[in-house]
C-alpha cells in the first residue's frame, strides 16, 4: 500500500553558511495514523511541517504525497489537501463566519462543498466554541478560541493530512486540554491523519500515537 | 507684454535667501537638515545649469540615436533613484523594474509626441524629451512608493499571507490586498494632482509656457494632456512592475521568500 506521506533523505539548512537542521531525515506516514513529533525548542519541528506543505524549501531529499513528489503538485492544490495550522493562529479582520469560509474563496477549493451556517454552528459546538457567534469579529477572540477556530477552518477543507504546529503552546491548561481532545477525536472518530509537533510532555488519552523525537538532525521512533 | 523678463545672476543669488531661511530653521530647531539642504542647493544649481546646456545642444539635434540615448540616460538615472530609495536586498527587482520602465515610458512618450501632438518626426526632441522627462519623473516616485510598500507589507504580514497559502490560496490570492494597497499608494499623488490642478496649484509646465508667451488656452490643452499622460503611465508602470516583482517575492513552491524583520 502506498503511504500517504513519505519523506526520503531530507536535508535542510536555514542559510547557505549555516549548519544542517535535518540530515537525511526519513519518515513514512500511513493513512489514519496519528504522528506525534517531540523535540527541544529550535530542533526544527515547525520547519519539518513547513517543508511538508512547501512553505520552506529543502536543499536535498524528496517528499512524496500519495506517491507523487510534492514538487510536481501545484502548490495551491497541495495545500488544499495538506492543511497546516501555524503555532500562532492568524485571522483576517472579518467575522468568524468569513474566517471559516475563507478557504472557499480560493480557486483551489471552489469544487469543494461550502458548509452551510447550520453546519458551522454544529462544528463550533464540537470545538467547545458555544459562546462564539458567527457574526462576531474573529480578531476579538482569545488566543485559545482562535487556535480552535484555526483548526476548525483547516478541517472544513476536508484535508487528507492535517499538520498541527505546537497547537497548545500559547494556551492555558483548560484550552490545551480541549485542543488535545479535539485532535484525538479527529483521529479516532473521523480517521484523520495527523502530524502534531510539540515540545511539551503530552500523553494522549484515547489514541496511541506513533511518537518520534527530533534530535541530532533526524527523527527517532520512541518505543 | 509677451517679452520674457530675464533673471540676472544677482537676482538668482537673491533667491538664495529662501535657503538661508531653511538653513536657519534647521539650525534653530535641530532638524539636522543643514547638510542635505546645502547639497540639495548645490545640486539644483549644477544639475539644472548642466541640463540647460545639454538641452540647448540636444533640442537642436536631428540625430534620433542621440535623442534615444538621452532618454535611456534619464531612465537609468530614475532606476538608480528608485534603487536608492527602496533598499531591498532579498528580492531581485531591478531587472523587471528597469525593463518595464523603458518600455512603458517609451510607449507613453511616443504616444504623446507622435499621436496626440502629432509632431513629425515622432522623436522631435522639443516634444519627446520633455514628455519623457515628465513621465519618468512622475512614475519614478510612484514606483518607489509602491515597491517600498509592497516589500514592507509582505514582510509585516508574512504570517497572514502564509495562512492564506496554507488554506489553498495561490500566491496572487494570498497577496491581493497587499498588491492593491501598494499600487494605490503609488498612484494617489498623481490622482491628487489631478484633483488640485488649476485650483490648488498651477503646474510648472503650464506656468512656463505662459511665462514664455504662449496663449494660456493652448498651454492648458498641453497641461491636460500631460496630467492624463502622467496618471496613465503611472498606472501602467506601477501595475506591470508590481505584477513582476510580486511573483519574485514567492518561490517555486509559492512560498514567501522575504524574511520577517
Amino acid at each position: 500500500m502506498t503511504p500517504l506521506l513519505e519523506i526520503r533523505n531530507l536535508c535542510f539548512r536555514y542559510e547557505e553558511a549555516a549548519s544542517l537542521v535535518f540530515d537525511n531525515l526519513n519518515l513514512t506516514v500511513c493513512e489514519g495514523e496519528f504522528i506525534l513529533v517531540k523535540g527541544l525548542s529550535g530542533s526544527g519541528k515547525s520547519t519539518l511541517l513547513r517543508i511538508i506543505c512547501r512553505l520552506n524549501r529543502q536543499i536535498r531529499g524528496d517528499i512524496f504525497f500519495e506517491g507523487n513528489n510534492i514538487t510536481t503538485i501545484a502548490p495551491a492544490k497541495l495545500r488544499s489537501v495538506i492543511s497546516y495550522v501555524a503555532q500562532i493562529p492568524q485571522m483576517i479582520d472579518a467575522s468568524v463566519e468569513e474566517n471559516l469560509l475563507l478557504p472557499f474563496s480560493f480557486a483551489a477549493n471552489t469544487s469543494k462543498c461550502r458548509p452551510a451556517k447550520e453546519e458551522l454552528r454544529e462544528m463550533l459546538q464540537k470545538f467547545y466554541l458555544t459562546d462564539v457567534a458567527l457574526n462576531q469579529s474573529a480578531l476579538k477572540l482569545s488566543i485559545g478560541q482562535k487556535q480552535r477556530l484555526a483548526i476548525m477552518r483547516a478541517l472544513l477543507q476536508k484535508p487528507l493530512l492535517l499538520l498541527l504546529d505546537e497547537p497548545t503552546s500559547a494556551l492555558d491548561q483548560e484550552s490545551a486540554s480541549m485542543v488535545f481532545s479535539i485532535m484525538e477525536c479527529l483521529n479516532t472518530e473521523q480517521g484523520k491523519t495527523l502530524i502534531t509537533v510539540t515540545h511539551i510532555d503530552y500523553k494522549p488519552r484515547e489514541v496511541l500515537p506513533l511518537t518520534y523525537t527530533l534530535a541530532a538532525r533526524k527523527l527517532h521512533l520512541s518505543l | 507684454m509677451n517679452q520674457i523678463i530675464n533673471i540676472s545672476n544677482g537676482q538668482l543669488l537673491l533667491a538664495l535667501l529662501f535657503i538661508v531661511i531653511a538653513q536657519a530653521s534647521s539650525f534653530i530647531y535641530h532638524l539636522g537638515l543643514n547638510r542635505d539642504i546645502t547639497i540639495g542647493t548645490i545640486r539644483t544649481f549644477a544639475q539644472l545649469f548642466l541640463m540647460g546646456y545639454v538641452l540647448t545642444f540636444i533640442l537642436k539635434s536631428s540625430n534620433i540615436w542621440l535623442i534615444l540615448c538621452v532618454f535611456m540616460v534619464m531612465v537609468v538615472s530614475a532606476m538608480f533613484i528608485v534603487k536608492g530609495r527602496v533598499k531591498e536586498h532579498q528580492i531581485p527587482y531591478i531587472v523587471p523594474t528597469f525593463l518595464t520602465m523603458v518600455i512603458s515610458y517609451f510607449a507613453t512618450a511616443l504616444f504623446v509626441s507622435g499621436l496626440i501632438v502629432g509632431i513629425t518626426p515622432w522623436w522631435e526632441p522639443r516634444y519627446f524629451i520633455p514628455a519623457g522627462g515628465m513621465v519618468i519623473g512622475n512614475s519614478m516616485s510612484a514606483l518607489a512608493i509602491a515597491l517600498e510598500r509592497l516589500f514592507k507589507d509582505l514582510r509585516e504580514q508574512k504570517e497572514l499571507v502564509e495562512m492564506k497559502l496554507t488554506l489553498g490560496a495561490n500566491y496572487r490570492e494570498a497577496s491581493d490586498d497587499i498588491f492593491r494597497k501598494a499600487v494605490t499608494a503609488g498612484m494617489i499623488p498623481s490622482i491628487n494632482a489631478m484633483m488640485g490642478v488649476g485650483l490648488v496649484f498651477i503646474p510648472g509646465m503650464m506656468s512656463g509656457q505662459i511665462l514664455a508667451g504662449t496663449d494660456p488656452l493652448i498651454a492648458i490643452r498641453y497641461q491636460i494632456v500631460v496630467m492624463l499622460m502622467l496618471v496613465g503611465s503611472t498606472a501602467i508602470t506601477s501595475i506591470v512592475v508590481m505584477l513582476f516583482v510580486r511573483r519574485r517575492c514567492f518561490g517555486s513552491g509559492e512560498e514567501v521568500l522575504l524574511s520577517s524583520r
